[in-house]
This record gives structure tokens, C-alpha cells and sequence, in this order.
């Protein structure tokens, strides 16, 4: 019963994924891709990470593809749909490429081995029980890991993962200084000499231009993914 | 459970979904569209970690959740990625009025 | 709670530098903030400016503080250390040198290159003084101290979970930076190339470290090498998934070092980007991705390097051979056809990583690895020096001029004779004409790829030695057209200004190291082989836990795991080694540290001891004194080369 829950969620993921990468419209695309995050997450609940599948949601569903969204209708050409998203000359060789890869990594995943005392991945038919929990009594290790996975993670960041948390920080605070320097509007833009009437009209128009959205859009962003 | 999911099973989707986001950033020219085909193969490296984490005994100094907190750790870089990458994007786009990166090419390449 | 926190507090003292560069990032964004509406942008660039060179000043002391009060408090036992209190003797005394539970190294090779990293940090601040290229000061200021923190982390790292992520701030850091400069297209152009190629390939790099995860059940480098040990002398043989793996990580490091294929972006981010930003993606950003690489393939993957006796036997040597030839090749010949002084300057980057990678080669194969690594070290400090003074030409020539190209230096040396003299010092220790440093890091490590324990087969890397002299002379070709410029031309109508201390500074210091560490190599490699040590070696921490949570349940086999270090024995060998490293310029090849007991590894024949690095020392150092009769086992003196040549010729 499950295997065949697997085997569906993961065939939507990958029409999904497919999706993402041939649809012309860059909206559909974006829309594809929000299903593919969503399978991801459905994956994330099979394997017993329930935790993972909630923050999966939370922060590439609801802030990676909002941002992605944005960026999308920012940089829209003014003859509604982007003509530039059409197939290049690379698309056959590339889904030959991408083919040759799954090809080599499922040959690889299929072959291997366990080195020295460990498992061979092909030979795993079931995943590792989990021990039951006497009544009253705390669960310990991987069953706590499992059971009571936000507090376990919690207590990993604050003790064994310290620094990749604090460095975690750095990142999204440095991300975040950087891109609204980068993508704020100056007040006299040096380039807006040649903008064409009409696409100033489109760019300048409101008062808060498309400047303050794109410092809105980074700011939720990476806070919320927090 | 007597039927369980195989954990190749697993690794299949994930190394297909990382074909997929291979092929995507290979064929696409938008520099939008490269940058989801990214986040498909920094999700697929994530499904990889979550079942390697779940079906392996993990050894005693990695800590009981050693693949999920590398998995938090890709979502939080991801996330940051995606803000850097479209702030890139919106400048270059004022500057060229295109979000195609074939017509960049002011550099001599 | 399960874990033993007590180190903890101890810990962050190694961490002060890190802590001073990211509050003080803070403290310039803040102040930049309050001054944008009150101060014109030269005020607010010289106030900022000055401000951030502050910042390093103290970030400086607390580097040069971390990194030498250990070594004082080990290497002196009959010090009275009346001036720490016993807890804090006891913690410097631990030869554990991994802190806050393994996963970062708090050992004489990150304290020294968190030293060198502050030091070029305060060298690119003061060039980005000296031109305006921006106008989001405080945000470009803080940029540059956090990408510094994500590269002095990046050096520490021994885990592949804060490998990644300081790996990743170091490189958004120079993405955004890149981009600063508005007021030109192909700074945002360079931006955004260097982004797309960098995520991809940060995303390749990301799915082979989840399949080495996979195979190995952990994310410590040590354990990595544990597992991979206990594969036996199989190595890369029929293990298809494993060489994906080791593949996908050649990509992710390969785009970081611009190794040839992965180096599309580098010409164009170094042209586009303002020269201070260029500067430090050329130095900084290269110097802590070969030091990460060194200890992934190195430390981590080790075993998988060549179990067999041909380059192209599975092991990952053949590729990294491979690679190094190729990009060797292609970035001298490349830089041989460019006009533009920045772009030259990138290609010859792309060529100095493949001489580096020659050694990353070396260390495999070579008999004692601490030196080929120390010889590794070595070259990249130099070049990290040589090349700041290089693009801190490169600002000069923008600052007055608004392009680089070579043609721009025209008669220099008729304007400025001092400063053209230490540019020509300084390309001529890229080309590697002795006795400049530069030629003695060529110098190591092309001998450490031909120093190799005596067996039937060796793996024979000569070759690439003979392609890497090739190479270095066909690059001085393009260093020589920089030179002429400056000195058998006239200049032309458009003069350069005097230079200003910020740019001045940079151009002298590097001169003055190339020459010393020239003149005298001998100390800072002995430096650098007692930091190469703990680099390439370090013991599986597994925490003091409360013991009910691993305890084995009846019927359950958990794996046998090493003990940490903490013996007496081990403590006087490290305390020897610091001294060896700190002393006398002899800090040759000595028996490595025991490491606690590990299993013994298994020994393929009498050559290759040094897979069996968890033999003990004991037993290990007749045999090594046995093969290095042949070798030489102190640091190479300029008197040895001869016998060395006469050896390589043999090999």
C-alpha cells in the first residue's frame, strides 16, 4: 500500500519537475515547480520526517516561489509572454546529458556496495524499526529523533550544530544586506536616460515603483525562512 | 512494516529529479528558469539526505540527526540563493531590459 | 542535557576573530546608515574606510591571539603558566585539536590562516579606499569582513555541514559584492555569470556530499576516512556511486579554485568586478577553497586517492592529474592572448591553480604527506600576496585612468621607479624566477610529486612536472608584456597619479614577502608542515554523552569506534611537534602524532606506509626512517637540489 503511495507521489513529482523545465510560460514553470516542492514534502512525510516536510512548505513553497514569482513578473517583457524562454539549440543535447546522468547514478545506486561493515543501499528493503517506548518512559536516540523530531533538532542546532547554525545566521543576514543593496532603485537611475517612453511609463509610474517592491519581496523572504 | 518502501526507491526519484534540474539548467536561457532548475537538484540532494538519514544507522558521532539538520541547513541556503540570485537578476534586467543571459554581453566573454 | 557543553566557553576563544568580523560588519552598516544622509560620498568613503581598518586592526590582534598563545602554553613544560588559571592549561593541553564537538579545527593551521586572511582583508580594505566605485559603502564594507568570516570558517571546517554552509556565505558574500559597482553594466553582468555558474555547481556539489554521506553514514571528515578505510584496498574498484560522488565534488571545488573545465567564470567576474572584490575572489576566496579541498580529499577521502599503482587506476588522483595538466595548459596559453590587465591576470590565476592542484596530487603519492601539504601551503601564501599587489596595480590604473588594460602601464617605471620595481618583483615571483618565493613553491611541489616512497611501481607524475615547467616558461611570455610596458615605454598623454598609501602599501608588502619568504623559505615551511599535521590528521571526537543513550540494546551491534586522544604519549608528541614547527628550520618529516589508537590501517607491500597512518608510531618510524634514507627528510636547502634532481631523474 505505501510503495504504491510512493510510486504515485513520486511519478507527480517528477511530471512536475518536467514541467518546470519545459513549460514556455515562466508563470506555469513557477507553478510546476510549486508542485514539485509539494511532492518533495509529501517524500519528506513517508520518510518519518514530518518536521522537515512543514519547514519544506513554509519556506520553498511560501517563500522561495513568492520570491521566485516576483522576480518573474519584475522582469516580464511588455509583449506578454516572454518570447526569450523559447527552446534554445541546447535542448536535445541537454535532456541527452540529463538522461546520461540519471543513467550513470542509477547504475551507481543499483551497484553499490557497503563499504567495509555497512549496508549496501540496494540490499535495504525496509527501514530501521524503531523501538517501542515503555510507558512513562523517554524516548531515546533515533527514536526520539523520530518521535519528537523539533525538539531533537532544536537541541542538535544549540549543541553538535552551533556553528553551522550561527554561520546559517551569517548567511541569511549577509544575503539579505546584499541583495537590497544590490537591487534598490537610486534615486536617479544612470541607465534611466535610455529607457524608451513606454517602458518608463510602465517602470516609473507608481510612486513606489518596482523599486520598493523588490526590497519588500527580499525582506520577508529571508526573514521568514528564519 | 512488511511492505516497506525500498530505500533505492528513494535515491531513484532523487537522482531523477537531479537529472530533471540538470537538463533544465542545461536547456533554459531565462536566468529565472536556470535558477528553479537549481532549486529542483538542491531538492533532490535534500530527499537523498532524509532517506540516507532514515534507512542507515548513522555512526555514534554524527548525532541521531545528522542528514536532517544538512537538509535544514541546504533549505536555509537555498532560501538565500533564490534572494541574492533575483536581486542579480532585477539589476542586470534595469540595465538590459532583458532577463535573457544570452544577450548579456558586455564583457568579452 | 545529552552533551558535554563544559568546552564550550573554552571554545569560543578560538573563535574571536570571526566574532570581531561579523559585529563590527554590523557596526559599519549601522554607521554608514546614520552618516548616507549627512556626508558627501568621498567623506563618508574615507570615514567608513577607516572605520573598517579599525575593525581589522582588532580582528588582527585577536587572530595573531589566538593563533600563538597555544603554541606558548604547549610548547614551553616548564612554563609556570601562572598567567592562566589551570582549567584553561588543561583545555590548551588537549591534543584534541577539533573544537565545539569536531566540527570546526581550532589547531595551528586555522589560527595561522585566520592570521593570513585578517592580514589580506586589511590589505583589500585599504585598496577599496582607494578608489569610488560605489555607493553602498557600509553594505560593501560588511560584505567583504563576512565573506572573510565564511573563509576563515571554511579553513577550520572538519565537517562536511559547515564546510557547506561557510563555503556558501563566502561565495553569496562575493556574489553580491561583485555586483556593487552600479555605475558599469559589466559589473552586474559579472554578478550575475558568476552566480548562475557558482549555484549550479554549489547544487552539483551539494548531491555528491549527500551520496559520500550516504556511503559513509557520517558527515565528519575523520569518520569519512574511517569507513573508507575499512574498505580495504578495494577503493574506487566497481564502487560506480563512489566515483560519482568523487566527481560531483571535483565540480564543486573545481568552479571554486577555476579549474579548467569549471573556470567559464572567472575572466569575466574578475574583469567586471572592482579590483578590490577581484583581489580578494583571486586570493582569499581560492586560498580557503583549496585548503577545504585539500582536507575533503585528503583527510576525507584519502583512501580513494590511488589505491592502485597507475595514475588512471581507480582512485581520484588520475582526475585531479588530469585536471591540473589541462587547466596548467589552458590558462597560460589563454593569458598569453589578452590585452586587458585584469583578465590577464585572470587566466594566470586559472594557471597558478593548476600548479597547485599538481601538488594536491603530490600529497597522495608523496612519502611524507605533511611536507607535500606544507609545500601546497606555501605556494598559496605567496601567490595570495603577489597576486594583492598585482590587482592592487589594477585599482591604481582604474583610479586614474577608468581602464586596465596593459597598455595603461605605460612608462611607469619613469613616474614611479620604486613601485615599478615591486611589480616587476612581484611578476617575477609569478613566473618563478629564483630567488623569489614563488620559484621555491613551484619548487616543492613539483619535487613532492616526484618524491615517492621506493616501490616497483610508483605512480609516476613526471609528466606532469615536465608540463608544469613547460608551463612556466611559456608564462613568463605574458608576465614579461606587463614588464616592457611598465618599462621600455613611454608613457602617454594620460598620466597616473602618485600612488596613495592604500594602493602603495599593498604592492610593498607583497614585494617585501615574496623576497623574504624567498631568501629564507625554510621557516615558513617548517611553519607550515606543523600546521600541514593537524590539517591532515585529527582524532574522532565522539562527545562525552550520557551514556544511557548508547548504551547497546541486547541483541544490537553497533560498530566499533575509536577512543578520543588523551594519553600522555599523545600529548608530549603533539607538544614536540609545535616545537619542531615553531623551532629550528630542520622541522623536517618526523613520525606522525598517534592517533589514539585507531585501527590499524591496512598496509598494501612495504611502500605505501602512509595509508597505514593508524599504525603506531612506534612501529611506523623505523620504516619511514628505512624509506627516507633515499629521500631527504629535512626541509629541501637550496644545497639538496641537486640531489633531489639526480633522484627525480631516477624515479
Amino acid at each position: 500500500m505505501i510503495q504504491v503511495l510512493f510510486v504515485v507521489i513520486a511519478a507527480v513529482g517528477l511530471a512536475a519537475a518536467l514541467g518546470t523545465i519545459l513549460a514556455r510560460n515562466l508563470v506555469r514553470a513557477a507553478l510546476y515547480l510549486i508542485g514539485f516542492f509539494f511532492t518533495v514534502a509529501c517524500v519528506f512525510v513517508l520518510l518519518e520526517a514530518e518536521f522537515l516536510a512543514a519547514l519544506q512548505v513554509l519556506v520553498y513553497i511560501g517563500a522561495v516561489a513568492i520570491l521566485l514569482m516576483f522576480g518573474i513578473m519584475l522582469t516580464r517583457n511588455i509583449q506578454g509572454d516572454d518570447p526569450s524562454s523559447a527552446m534554445s539549440v541546447w535542448k536535445v543535447p541537454g535532456l541527452a546529458a540529463g538522461f546520461c546522468v540519471f543513467a550513470v547514478l542509477a547504475y551507481g545506486i543499483t551497484e553499490q556496495k557497503g563499504i567495509g561493515t555497512r549496508y549496501s543501499w540496494a540490499a535495504t528493503e525496509r527501514r530501521p524499526s524503531l523501538e517501542q517506548v515503555k510507558e512513562g518512559a523517554t524516548a531515546t536516540g533515533r527514536t526520539e529523533a523520530v518521535n519528537e523530531m523539533a525538539k531533537v533538532v532544536g537541541r542538535e542546532l544549540m549543541t553538535r550544530y552551533l556553528i553551522a547554525f550561527e554561520v546559517a545566521g551569517l548567511l541569511l543576514t549577509a544575503a539579505l544586506v546584499g541583495a537590497i543593496a544590490i537591487a534598490h532603485r537610486e534615486e536617479v537611475d544612470p541607465s534611466a536616460a535610455r529607457i524608451a517612453p513606454r517602458s518608463a511609463q510602465e517602470t516609473g509610474a507608481p510612486a513606489n515603483g518596482p523599486g520598493s517592491p523588490a526590497i519588500a519581496v527580499a525582506a520577508p523572504a529571508a526573514t521568514e525562512s528564519h | 512494516m512488511s511492505n516497506d518502501i525500498p530505500l533505492t526507491w528513494f535515491l531513484y526519484f532523487a537522482a531523477a529529479s537531479f537529472a530533471v534540474g540538470l537538463a533544465g539548467v542545461l536547456i533554459r536561457r531565462n536566468a529565472i528558469a536556470v535558477l528553479m532548475a537549481i532549486e529542483i537538484m538542491l531538492n533532490a540532494a535534500n530527499v537523498n539526505l532524509v532517506a540516507f538519514w532514515r534507512y542507515g544507522p548513522d555512526r555514534p558521532d554524527a548525532g541521531p540527526l545528522a542528514g536532517v539538520i544538512l537538509a535544514i541547513m541546504v533549505l536555509t541556503v537555498a532560501a538565500s540563493e533564490v534572494a541574492v540570485g533575483i536581486g542579480l537578476i532585477l539589476l542586470c534586467y534595469r540595465r538590459w531590459h532583458a532577463a535573457d543571459v544570452d544577450r548579456y554581453d558586455s564583457l568579452e566573454g | 542535557m545529552p552533551l558535554d557543553l563544559s568546552r564550550i566557553k573554552y571554545d569560543l576563544f578560538y573563535l574571536s576573530p570571526e566574532i570581531v568580523l561579523v559585529v563590527w560588519g554590523l557596526l559599519v552598516l549601522l554607521v554608514d546608515l546614520g552618516l548616507a544622509r549627512t556626508a558627501t560620498l568621498d567623506v563618508r568613503r574615507r570615514r567608513i574606510g577607516m572605520l573598517s581598518l579599525i575593525g581589522v586592526g582588532i580582528a588582527l590582534a585577536a587572530a595573531a591571539v589566538v593563533c600563538f598563545v597555544p603554541l606558548f602554553v604547549r610548547g614551553d613544560p616548564h612554563l609556570e603558566r601562572s598567567w592562566i588559571s589551570p582549567e584553561s592549561a588543561a583545555y590548551f593541553l588537549d591534543p584534541d585539536p577539533t573544537i565545539f564537538f569536531g566540527t570546526i579545527a581550532g589547531d595551528l593551521q586555522s589560527g595561522f590562516f585566520n592570521l593570513l586572511y585578517v592580514a589580506l582583508l586589511g590589505l583589500v580594505v585599504g585598496l577599496s579606499m582607494s578608489t569610488s566605485f560605489t555607493e553602498e559603502l557600509g553594505e560593501y564594507f560588511a560584505l567583504l569582513f563576512w565573506a572573510t568570516v565564511g573563509m576563515m570558517l571554511l579553513t577550520a571546517a572538519e565537517e562536511l555541514v559547515t564546510l557547506f554552509l561557510t563555503l556558501e556565505t563566502m561565495t553569496i558574500c562575493l556574489y553580491l559584492s561583485t555586483a556593487l559597482e552600479k555605475s558599469r553594466r559589466r559589473s552586474a553582468e559579472a554578478g550575475l555569470k558568476y552566480f548562475v555558474y557558482g549555484s549550479v555547481s554549489s547544487a552539483l556539489f551539494l548531491f555528491g556530499l549527500s551520496m559520500i554521506y550516504g556511503m559513509t553514514g557520517s558527515t565528519s571528515l575523520e569518520a569519512i576516512r574511517d569507513v573508507l578505510r575499512t574498505g580495504g584496498t578495494a577503493g574506487l574498484r566497481g564502487n560506480v556511486a563512489g566515483a560519482v560522488s568523487i566527481l560531483l565534488l571535483m565540480v564543486g571545488f573545481g568552479f571554486k579554485i577555476a579549474a579548467v573545465p569549471f573556470h567559464q567564470w572567472a575572466p569575466d567576474a574578475y574583469e567586471g568586478a572592482p579590483a578590490p572584490v577581484a583581489a580578494w575572489i583571486a586570493t582569499g576566496s581560492k586560498l580557503a577553497s583549496f585548503v577545504a579541498m585539500m582536507k575533503v580529499f585528503l583527510h576525507g577521502l584519502l583512501p580513494w586517492s590511488n589505491p592502485s599503482t597507475s595514475v588512471l587506476g581507480p582512485g581520484w588522483i588520475g582526475i585531479v592529474a588530469v585536471i591540473a595538466a589541462v587547466t596548467m595548459t589552458y590558462g597560460n596559453f589563454a593569458a598569453l592572448a589578452q590585452r586587458n590587465l585584469k583578465r590577464m591576470l585572470a587566466y594566470s590565476s586559472i594557471a597558478h591553480a593548476g600548479y597547485i592542484l599538481v601538488g594536491v596530487a603530490a600529497v597522495s603519492v608523496s612519502t611524507v604527506e605533511a611536507k607535500a601539504a606544507a609545500a601546497v601551503l606555501y605556494y598559496l601564501i605567496v601567490y595570495a600576496f603577489a597576486n594583492v599587489g598585482a590587482f592592487a596595480a589594477c585599482a591604481w590604473l582604474v583610479r586614474d585612468k577608468n581602464s586596465d588594460d596593459i597598455d595603461d602601464l605605460n612608462g611607469l617605471a619613469y613616474q614611479e621607479p620604486l613601485l615599478a620595481i615591486c611589480i616587476l618583483v612581484l611578476m617575477l615571483s609569478l613566473i618563478g624566477i629564483p630567488p623569489l618565493a614563488g620559484f621555491f613553491g613551484k619548487l616543492y611541489v613539483f619535487m613532492e610529486a616526484l618524491n615517492q616512497p621506493q616501490t616497483n611501481q610508483p605512480i609516476s607524475l613526471i609528466w606532469l612536472v615536465a608540463l608544469g615547467l613547460f608551463n612556466s616558461v611559456v608564462s613568463a611570455f605574458y608576465y614579461v608584456r606587463v614588464l616592457k610596458a611598465m618599462f621600455f615605454r613611454q608613457p602617454g598623454e594620460k598620466r597616473l597619479l602618485p600612488a596613495s598609501r592604500a594602493i602603495a602599501v599593498p604592492i610593498v608588502l607583497g614585494t617585501v614577502v615574496v623576497v623574504i619568504f624567498g631568501i629564507v623559505p625554510d621557516y615558513l615551511m617548517g611553519m607550515m608542515q606543523a600546521a600541514a599535521v593537524p590539517m591532515l590528521t585529527s582524532p574522532i571526537v565522539v562527545p562525552k554523552v550520557n551514556d544511557e543513550l548508547y548504551k547497546p540494546k541486547p541483541g544490537q551491534v553497533i560498530p566499533k569506534r575509536p577512543p578520543v586522544v588523551s594519553s600522555p604519549e599523545a600529548n608530549k608528541a603533539y607538544a614536540d611537534q609545535m616545537k619542531r614547527g615553531m623551532g629550528t628550520n630542520k622541522g623536517g618529516g618526523g613520525p606522525a602524532p598517534k592517533k589514539g589508537g585507531m585501527p590499524p590501517g591496512t598496509k598494501k607491500g612495504a611502500g605505501k606506509a602512509k595509508t597505514g597512518g593508524g599504525a603506531q608510531p612506534g612501529k611506523q618510524a623505523p620504516e619511514k626512517a628505512k624509506e627516507g634514507s633515499g629521500a631527504s627528510r629535512t626541509m629541501p636547502g637550496r644545497s639538496q637540489i641537486g640531489a633531489v634532481a639526480m633522484k627525480a631523474g631516477g624515479a
